[in-house]
């Protein structure tokens, strides 16, 4: 196996956490808003069963090959040219939807806090940072998720409780004016985020508990889950039909605070959230598509694959849109038309697992033959 | 070698996390404390600033007019003129040495002029830009918005200070940013903001030592100003929306000539839509605890009695209001600012699809009903005149 570390199923539960939110609480609301008006906090209920297919598809798949990533299992169920086929297939789909989350943590940060410094400067400096903790191995990174989870946690808990003053419930009704359709597109387009969750089949086979994958990885969904209800639900009470106004209502929330006249201006604290829940985000792609290639070249170590891939991944989100209006054409056609994460989180591996059924009862059915 | 590029690593870290692109220093910005809004006769929009001014001895200010008189002054006033408001914010950034920082300009000031024009397009930029707070207060004024900034408060340190503190005091209507983008982004766009006057100056005073007050409200459709409802019928309002928090009740019964004073303590409205065929009907809920704070007739308010009937009084007189309010809002100006369609969307959406297009003629035929308790507490400390 290429990776010597192992983490807990709760600190792969952890990373998953922070892969799918990071960016998700941020935008997901006013995305949402966009088709599912007040009715936003019923999409994430609606989409989560999608994640929880995701994890599930992803355990049973571990089951069959236990030892193996999905580098390595889709050659053994596909043969090994079509294997690699779709292992590459994975890879490329991978590195686009990783330079385009840096990409985005650039375009954020660029937008809102630092609109003079290069985009180049604030890319490059994350592609580094990561670099050093993709380096450092997978229990760098779990160690990291369980260091950050809570410090995430408790500062979004603080920003709720002061959002609290402002909010008013009667700006969530009528619950479901035009029905369920509204919830139901929103929750369509929540499952990009959802089918993330996919990814998890590169963690599996390296947890010291591995009876406890299923359940840490069901409760990271559930979490996932629960989280955007309340970040939802709160956005909505606060700022109910203005939500659409805003690119990333949590943090104009964050903004709007005001107790007692001295306690305003936060949206630092959400900023660190953000940075500190995206690191782990990027930290976790980035890992992957590290550990993937080098699974799929069959090299000995994926460490000297890091930087190399850095640099790539750098380039590529620094040269990926020109303005705002490409990248929206490209979420647009990619994330809504194409649904990248859907592909990898979810289709291929179901394809995969249909592959490895097959596979695995005419082979039984050869051995008891052969009894 | 290792230990060279770790150093070499660190050394960077201290150069890259200055962030030396994007810094701000605090006597490199001119703070911007309040924005007033003009359309001169070119039709060019005029943005007056209010300009905090540190060390209070700034007074060298290029456009505005300032006679130093009210004390140490702490702002300067600049005129920055263009035909959008990015525009005028660039020619005063090319009459100021500073780099403008918004975030702390919290009053806004409309011009009557100005918001008859319609104000939702200007108002994109306040939203959109990054800087400026949601919970920054608007104002229309009577006359020139400039003229307000010009005032010297005695109290406060600048205008709209002053007129944040008013807002705050919630005497009479007060209305933020988001308010403001709620309102127009409701059911019908019908907005009321308050509207502030130049309070004639008494005599001895300096014209610029007079002060801007809060006392009607400017009612707005659409984005554009329409009319003005005085302070009773601006009560009024706020009774309807539930945001009455500060009140004085004078009544006079019927038996006793004299008239008996009371604070509210606390109101609170629910509006109950009913819709039956044809016919709607709106039921507003009013629960209320007042105190009498002066009472001038002859009555003994230790008797239960007593209390009962002045507790009807009370009824009758908020009542009265509130038919007032709905004499001018509902049957003249014809203009749903107390929020009856947002109610009765949130408790009817599917029979509210069907009125919501002739919501304008609806509106004026809503049948309403009043359910109100009037609990007074205390009768004061006083005993019986």
């Amino acid at each position: 196996m290429i990776e010597k570390g192992k983490i807990s199923a709760l600190q792969m539960g952890l990373l998953m956490y922070h892969a799918i939110l990071a960016t998700g609480i941020l935008f997901i609301p006013a995305t949402v808003f966009n088709v599912a008006k007040q009715d936003i906090w019923i999409s994430p209920i609606l989409a989560s069963p999608l994640g929880f297919l995701s994890v599930y598809i992803a355990y049973k798949l571990n089951k069959y090959y236990p030892k193996d990533t999905i580098m390595q299992y889709s050659k053994h169920i596909l043969g090994t040219f079509w294997g690699k086929m779709l292992g590459l297939l994975l890879l490329l789909l991978l590195i686009t939807s990783l330079s385009v989350m840096f990409w985005q943590y650039g375009e954020y940060v660029v937008s809102e806090f630092l609109p003079h410094t290069p985009k180049s400067v604030i890319i490059g400096m994350m592609v580094i940072l990561c670099a050093f903790a993709v380096h450092g191995g997978l229990e760098v990174l779990g160690r990291l998720a369980g260091m950050v989870f809570p410090v995430f946690f408790l500062l979004f808990l603080v920003i709720i409780i002061l959002v609290l003053p402002d909010v008013e419930v009667k700006r969530m009704l009528p619950v479901m004016e035009n029905g369920l359709m509204p919830s139901l597109k929103g929750a369509w387009v929540l499952c990009t985020w959802f089918a993330q969750f996919g990814i998890i089949y590169f963690f599996l086979p390296f947890l010291t508990d591995r009876e406890k994958g299923l359940k840490f990885g069901m409760l990271s969904v559930l979490v996932v889950t629960l989280t955007l209800v309340v970040t939802n639900i709160i956005v909505i009470w606060l700022f109910g039909n203005v939500t659409e106004n805003f690119n990333a209502p949590f943090m104009s929330a964050s903004r709007y605070i005001s107790l007692a006249e001295f306690l305003s201006h936060l949206e630092s604290i959400v900023m660190a959230i953000w940075i500190a829940g995206t690191f782990i985000k990027l930290c976790v792609f980035y890992y992957v598509v590290v550990i993937g290639t080098a699974e799929w070249l069959n090299l000995s170590d994926y460490r000297s694959l890091v930087l190399p891939m850095g640099f790539l991944i750098g380039v590529f989100a620094m040269q990926a849109f020109l303005n705002s209006a490409e990248a929206a054409e490209h979420f647009r056609i990619v994330s809504h038309e194409i649904m990248d994460t859907l592909v990898y989180g979810l289709l291929i591996p179901i394809f995969l697992f249909l592959g490895a059924y097959i596979r695995k009862t005419i082979f039984k059915h050869k051995v008891r033959r052969t009894n | 070698m290792r230990r060279a590029i770790m150093i070499g690593v660190i050394f960077m870290a201290f150069v890259l996390l200055t962030g030396c692109w994007d810094r701000r220093e605090t006597n490199d910005l001119a703070i911007i404390t309040g924005v007033a809004l003009d359309k001169n006769k070119e039709g060019q929009i005029e943005l007056t600033a209010e300009i905090h001014s540190p060390g209070g001895s700034g007074n060298g200010s290029g456009g505005g007019e300032d006679n130093n008189q009210g004390g140490v002054q702490s702002t300067v006033l600049q005129i920055g003129k263009g035909s959008s408001i990015p525009e005028a914010i660039e020619n005063l950034n090319e009459k100021l040495p500073r780099e403008i920082l918004w975030s702390h300009a919290e009053a806004i000031v409309i011009s009557k002029a100005f918001a008859e024009n319609g104000i939702s397009d200007e108002l994109d930029f306040f939203v959109r830009h990054p800087e400026p707070r949601l919970r920054s207060y608007v104002f229309i004024s009577d006359g020139k918005a400039k003229e307000n900034m010009a005032l010297r408060p005695s109290l406060e340190r600048s205008v709209s200070e002053a007129l944040i503190k008013l807002a705050e005091s919630e005497v009479l209507m007060k209305a933020t940013l988001f308010d403001l983008m709620e309102m127009l982004k409701g059911e019908q766009g019908a907005i009321v903001l308050p509207m502030i006057d130049k309070l004639s100056p008494e005599e001895g005073q300096l014209p610029s030592e007079s002060i801007a007050y809060i006392h009607r409200s400017a009612v707005l459709k659409q984005g554009k100003m329409i009319g003005v409802i005085n302070d009773q019928i601006s009560r009024g309002v706020l009774w309807f929306r539930n945001e009455i928090n500060e009140s004085i009740v004078t009544v006079e019964p019927d038996e006793a000539d004299e008239i008996i004073s009371m604070n509210l303590i606390k109101g609170r409205t629910d509006l109950v839509p009913e819709i039956d065929g044809q016919s709607l009907k709106m039921t507003v809920k009013i629960v209320t605890i007042d105190d009498v704070i002066q009472n001038q007739t002859s009555w003994d308010l230790k008797r239960l009695d007593k209390l009962k009937a002045l507790e009807n009084e009370l009824v009758q007189k908020i009542e009265k209001r509130l038919t007032d309010t709905l004499d001018t809002v509902q049957k003249e100006m014809k203009i749903d600012i107390i929020g009856f369609g947002e109610e009765f969307r949130r408790h009817h959406p599917k029979k509210w699809k069907n009125i919501k297009g002739d919501w304008d003629e609806k509106f004026p035929t809503v049948q309403v009903d009043f359910d109100i308790d009037a609990r007074v507490l205390r009768a004061g400390k006083g005993s019986e005149t």
